[in-house]
């Protein structure tokens, strides 16, 4: 960072002006971004709205310097400069804090602060840098612990560090992606209100990137909305209702009306938790003793902040990780996640991360729809495989799912992220399901893939099934549920039915009070 | 020299002596593949870089008749190797598993082939340190007689692990192999930083290897070397990427190694081929007791392939 | 129907151009390292066809070597299917020889019939090459055991055992000077193929070949088998045994590799001894990669790394070039080819196959959707 000279005076207001201006890209001939303008006022909190795919990444990312512009420019208080690269914008006072963590897991909190610097000296004295950090948390709002290795901190802790971690850097821009995402409302109310008192008193500008209309109404001074790569609309928030703005995201298109969930009393019990203990990747102790029941036709969702164990219990019923202790029981029956017994109690899976967990990607489409039945006829006769019948029963369900690929015989790994959820769903929901489970299902997808997810969920449950839905998205839990239950630090610590469901004590509940 | 005169004391010696001497090799080649392993990358090919050092260390100290500069040599001809696996590697969706044993196998036919006029004459070995000046046994004397390479090893060990922790090259190589996308946050290039680390992996391999033909065994042979590059490569796995359990570890595999010889020494000569499998044999013990099906090996840098 | 020939053709075709590029850039730069070397390239060239397929004579010296090749090869090619990368067919090898020589001379010391001593030899040197390969595996799934460093070092072991064994308990008192068992009887060995000097064992390679192909292509268990080496985690959340797969699939590899040596003992050499080590099972890495882990495609490229081998013999005599000079052809070839294969991506393999346009269904088309 070029060091102002002594003698000039420091300004007042820190915090920067910056503005975006007819900014365009395009990869392989689609435009993600088509002349936005933008202006951010300096010690303002300003809100980028848009649904997943609208271009608020490869906005901030030009922004940046990861990627380079195809047109518009960039200033900083009413200059034009030049971002090529991270360094320069970082030189520029611009900063980021991402939405997946940068910071380097095994170093402490220290280590990293120290070498996010662009300038390290050969020998470090960590006497020397120790103490100069530590003056610098102090002067800060929140501290996060320096000494302990990032791996072992909460979300919360880590993203503070990463906060932290830009104001170190004299970021003077600071642009959040996502920020509430792995945090409790609790710790997002903290967070968001700490970078808005900061901004206020002008010390920095914030671009907060959100698809969450709450947190825009209750932190930013004023809003911008982005649909397919263009600037649709915005302005001070204190003018503006939420209708307005989610029409402004969604567009002309209509929203398929919420999945209705149906009346219906709850059936017998299909899905049995007790008891049940598993491990992390690290051997520590991940899921801790957890109880739970779900019925023939409902859904029960379970709220939490990423990292307290719900992957694992997810991991657990999908036989993807071998518990240490206790007992599930499906329909009566002791459950090993084996082959057969998936089959005998129709038992679906919509794991998180469908590429990562439920698919082979360099396999078909058709190929991955017959995960569940390619050795039953008629898919198989004895040990031989009919690719034909597979061929024949993808395309089938290709239509009815609206999977969009090119041919059945196309790798899967080739379709975006909706597409293979989808085609994951149509594979696991398309013949008759009794136990349903899901691990966010619609994490990064668009309004459209959304709804039609939320959708076969909820006709599912109307049908019958028995669905656990494990979401680290309060509101789709909210939309969806019939019972939530709260999970900490692996255990489940608190149950409402969604009549009395109410976001504060869940959220307390989340963070373990 | 009358061995028997110390009877079976002459085994412990001689394990001690032999521990010495054959670890030195396993010694450079682990805290070479360390640092290329920190950067996330894991080079199987070290066998083949090995030889090829050996090769081109025997051939240049005969040529020049300094023994020092036949090391610098292999070396050199070990940072080639390593840009060579780096280079790969680079390419995308390239497997590293898979290029280490191309690698392992060019090395090695490589060697053979231009050393082929080289296992006749003899070139001159490194130098070695009394350290037994002391006593009047000769094997005392033989067994304390410490190579130069060896307490060059010993030196570098402690240095590594301090640099890992206080100067900028070794965090960067940390950051870089413990995760690709912070690195990049931070503005260091995962490529750049492996290919360096990668080099200088092959420069200790080279080194290690022209330890072999020029010191014990001492000479050129297509037999030199069976499974050191690969062992070299478990042991840093064994030793959790940590600089010192590297020298410990390339001790206790140097003395496993040197049991077979210490007791045909003694006039035991049964089981020859299965004593000198023992280094093989505990190599495995280790990986089985250190590697765990369903856990994350404690300290391994996040972008390494093989523990993932 | 158009585009779904051309994705189910044009990606093998793509894959077929890329390795033939890779042998023909092999050869353009081992010519050049010859050519530095002081011999004429074109020498060499010439003097390989003629090794390797210039005459029924040559022919039947490439069939030889490709014999044990197609077996070493599907030690690496069946388990890589799994996604697990075994490089110790040469212990399987050498293992399930010596299994096949004890089991072998135990038999017709007892006067058993032919047939049933071959059959026992057979199932012995498959048992335990098998057995060898299948630990490799089992310490992968149960112990997390990197299975590359792993069947390694058990390759290691086994030639040592080989060693051992050939040297004290199994040698042959009359075998100074190399020591080696005793002699399998002649009635004992494996015999040719009517009609060629070639032995049965290429057959036995050829069927093996064929047969794991079928078996990881055409069945339900093949299919189980690629869905754990495509993705463990979602072979898992199918419910799928993958302990059970691993061991079997790696058993199969090692079996063949075991098969392997058994032929070299029992068609070839009629003993066992330190030259039943001699590289095949490191040549067999390279011919399954080549092969792109594929069974059948192992067969001619098994066929093209024997012809290499057999013209080896050749450029040594004629124009003194070492042994090794065909190592480093072996060498040359495997970098560059993995060098290409990340060249595929990128290339439209020249622009010949048709662009290939998204086609969304009717009804996405008729909702208007993007």
């Amino acid at each position: 960072m070029t060091s102002a000279l002594v003698h000039e005076p420091v300004p007042p207001q820190k915090a920067v002006k910056l503005e975006v201006v007819d900014m365009g890209k395009s990869f392989g001939g689609i435009a993600a971004l088509a002349s936005v303008s933008l202006r951010v006022e300096a010690g303002s909190v300003h809100a980028l709205l848009g649904e997943n795919g609208a271009g608020k990444s490869t906005l901030v990312k030009c922004i940046m310097g990861f990627y380079t512009p195809d047109t518009g420019a960039v200033m900083v208080n009413d200059k034009e400069v030049e971002t090529d690269n991270p360094r320069q914008a970082h030189m520029l006072g611009i900063g980021m804090v991402y939405q997946h963590f940068t910071l380097v897991p095994s170093m402490t909190v220290l280590e990293n602060l120290v070498m996010g610097r662009s300038h390290v000296p050969a020998f470090i004295d960590w006497k020397k840098e120790r103490a100069e950090l530590s003056a610098f948390v102090d002067s800060m709002p929140f501290s996060v612990p320096l000494d302990l290795p990032v791996a072992s901190l909460a979300a919360g802790e880590k993203q503070k560090a990463e906060i932290l971690k830009q104001l170190y850097l004299n970021a003077r821009f600071l642009i959040l992606d996502e920020p509430t995402s792995v945090l409790t409302p609790q710790e997002a109310d903290e967070i968001l209100g700490l970078v808005r008192d900061m901004a206020h008193a002008g010390e920095i500008t914030v671009l907060i990137i959100t698809h969450k209309f709450r947190e825009v109404l209750a932190y930013a001074d004023e809003v911008s909305v982005l649909r397919r790569g263009r600037y649709v609309g915005g302005g001070k928030v204190a003018d503006l209702t939420v209708d307005a703005m989610a029409k402004m995201m969604i567009g002309e298109r209509d929203i398929a009306p919420a999945a209705t969930r149906t009346e219906r009393a709850p059936g017998a019990i299909c899905l049995q938790v007790r008891g049940l203990t598993a491990d992390d990747e690290n051997g520590d102790a991940a899921v801790n003793g957890v109880d739970l029941d779900v019925a023939a036709g409902e859904i029960v969702g379970i709220a939490g902040v990423s990292g307290n164990g719900q992957s694992e219990l997810v991991e657990v019923l999908a036989g993807q990780r071998p518990p240490t202790g206790g007992a599930i029981t499906v329909q009566g029956d002791a459950y090993h996640a084996t082959r057969a017994e998936m089959l005998r109690h129709k038992l679906a899976l919509l794991p998180e991360e469908p590429l990562h967990n439920a698919c082979v990607g360099r396999m078909s489409v058709a190929e991955n729809m017959a995960f569940r039945n390619f050795d039953q006829p008629p898919f198989s006769k004895g040990v031989w495989l009919s690719k034909s019948r597979m061929r024949a029963e993808a395309r089938g369900l290709i239509e009815r799912y609206r999977v969009k690929t090119s041919s059945p015989d196309a790798p899967i790994a080739t379709l975006s992220g909706g597409n293979v959820q989808r085609a994951v769903l149509a594979r696991e929901l398309g013949g008759q399901v009794d136990v349903l489970v899901a691990a966010n299902p619609v994490f990064g997808l668009d309004f459209a893939a959304v709804a039609d997810i939320h959708g076969q969920i909820v006709e599912a449950r109307n049908r019958g099934a028995a669905v656990l839905l494990v979401s680290e998205d309060l509101d789709e839990l909210l939309e969806l549920s019939d019972r939530i239950l709260v999970m900490f630090d692996g255990k489940i610590v608190y149950e409402t039915p969604i009549e009395h469901a109410d976001r504060t004590n869940i959220g307390r509940s989340m963070a373990g009070h | 020299m009358d061995e028997t005169s110390i009877g079976w004391w002459g085994v412990p010696l001689a394990i001690f002596a032999g521990a010495i001497r054959i670890s030195t090799p396993f010694l450079f080649v682990s805290l070479g593949e360390m640092v290329t392993e920190k950067s996330g990358r894991i080079n199987l090919g070290l066998e083949g870089t090995l030889i090829m050092g050996a090769m081109s260390g025997y051939g240049i100290a005969y040529f020049t008749g300094s023994p020092w500069l036949g090391v610098l040599v292999a070396g050199l001809v070990g940072i080639a190797f390593g840009i060579l696996h780096a280079g790969i590697c680079s390419l995308p969706k390239v497997n590293d598993i898979a290029v280490g044993i191309a690698l392992m196998l060019f090395g090695t036919g490589l060697a053979f082939y231009l050393g082929k006029p080289l296992v006749q004459p003899q070139a001159p070995n490194l130098p070695s340190i009394n350290f037994g000046w002391w006593s009047d046994l000769p094997q005392v004397q033989s067994a304390l007689k410490i190579n130069a390479l060896f307490i060059i090893g010993v030196v570098l060990a402690p240095v590594f692990l301090w640099a890992l922790g206080n100067t900028r090259w070794g965090l960067i190589l940390r950051i870089v192999g413990d995760s690709s996308d912070a690195a990049r946050a931070m503005g260091y290039s995962p490529l750049a930083v492996r290919l360096a680390a990668t080099a200088f992996g092959g420069f200790m391999a080279g080194v290690g290897g022209s330890f072999l033909s020029l010191y014990y065994p001492g000479s050129w042979n297509e037999g030199l070397s069976s499974g050191q590059g690969i062992t070299a490569v478990a042991l840093v796995i064994f030793a959790r990427w940590n600089p010192m359990n590297c020298l410990w570890a390339s001790l206790l595999f140097g003395g496993a190694s040197a049991l077979g010889p210490a007791l045909q020494s003694v006039g035991v000569t049964q089981g020859y081929y299965l004593f000198n499998a023992a280094p093989y044999v505990l190599t495995l013990l280790i990986l089985v007791l250190s590697s765990s099906s369903h856990r994350h090996i404690a300290g391994a840098p996040g972008e390494l392939s093989v523990t993932r | 129907m158009n585009s779904d020939l051309v994705l189910r053709f044009g990606a093998g075709t793509k894959i077929f151009a890329v390795s033939l590029f890779a042998i023909v850039l092999s050869l353009i730069v081992f010519g050049i390292f010859v050519a530095v070397s002081g011999v004429n390239p074109l020498d060499v060239y010439d003097l390989m066809y003629m090794g390797a397929f210039g005459s029924w004579f040559s022919w039947q010296n490439t069939l030889l070597r490709s014999a044990p090749l197609l077996l070493t090869a599907l030690c690496t090619a069946l388990p890589a299917q799994m996604g697990m990368v075994i490089i110790g067919g040469e212990g399987a090898f050498v293992l399930g020889g010596l299994a096949a020589a004890a089991a072998g001379l135990l038999l017709s010391d007892m006067n058993a019939p032919a047939l049933i001593v071959q059959g026992v030899m057979v199932i012995a040197g498959m048992c335990a090459g098998g057995a060898i390969i299948a630990s490799a595996g089992a310490l992968r799934h149960w112990r997390g055991v990197n299975e590359t460093i792993s069947s390694l070092l058990l390759s290691y072991i086994c030639i040592a055992v080989l060693n051992q064994m050939v040297e004290g308990p199994m040698r042959d008192p009359t075998s100074l000077n190399k020591p080696s068992t005793r002699a399998l009887p002649d009635w004992a060995m494996l015999g040719n193929i009517p009609g060629m000097d070639i032995h049965v064992g290429l057959i036995f390679g050829l069927l093996f070949c064929i047969v794991a192909y079928v078996l990881m292509f055409h069945t339900t268990f093949g299919f189980a088998a690629r869905m754990v080496g495509g993705n463990v985690r979602a072979a898992r959340m199918a419910g799928l045994p993958v302990g059970r797969l691993v061991l079997v699939v790696t058993f199969l590899g090692g079996a063949a590799a075991g098969l392997g040596g058994m032929i070299e003992v029992a068609a070839v050499q009629g003993r066992a001894n330190a030259t039943i080590a001699s590289g095949y099972g490191l040549t067999g890495i390279l011919v399954a990669f080549l092969a792109r882990q594929n069974p059948l495609i192992v067969i001619p490229v098994a066929i093209l790394l024997g012809g290499i081998d057999a013209s080896g013999g050749l450029l040594q005599r004629r124009l003194d070039m070492p042994d090794a000079s065909v190592v480093v052809l072996q060498g040359i070839i495997f970098v560059i080819l993995l060098a290409s294969e990340s060249v595929q991506g990128r290339l439209n393999i020249m622009g010949w196959l048709p662009r290939i346009k998204p086609r969304t269904s009717a009804v996405a088309a008729a909702n208007g959707a993007d």
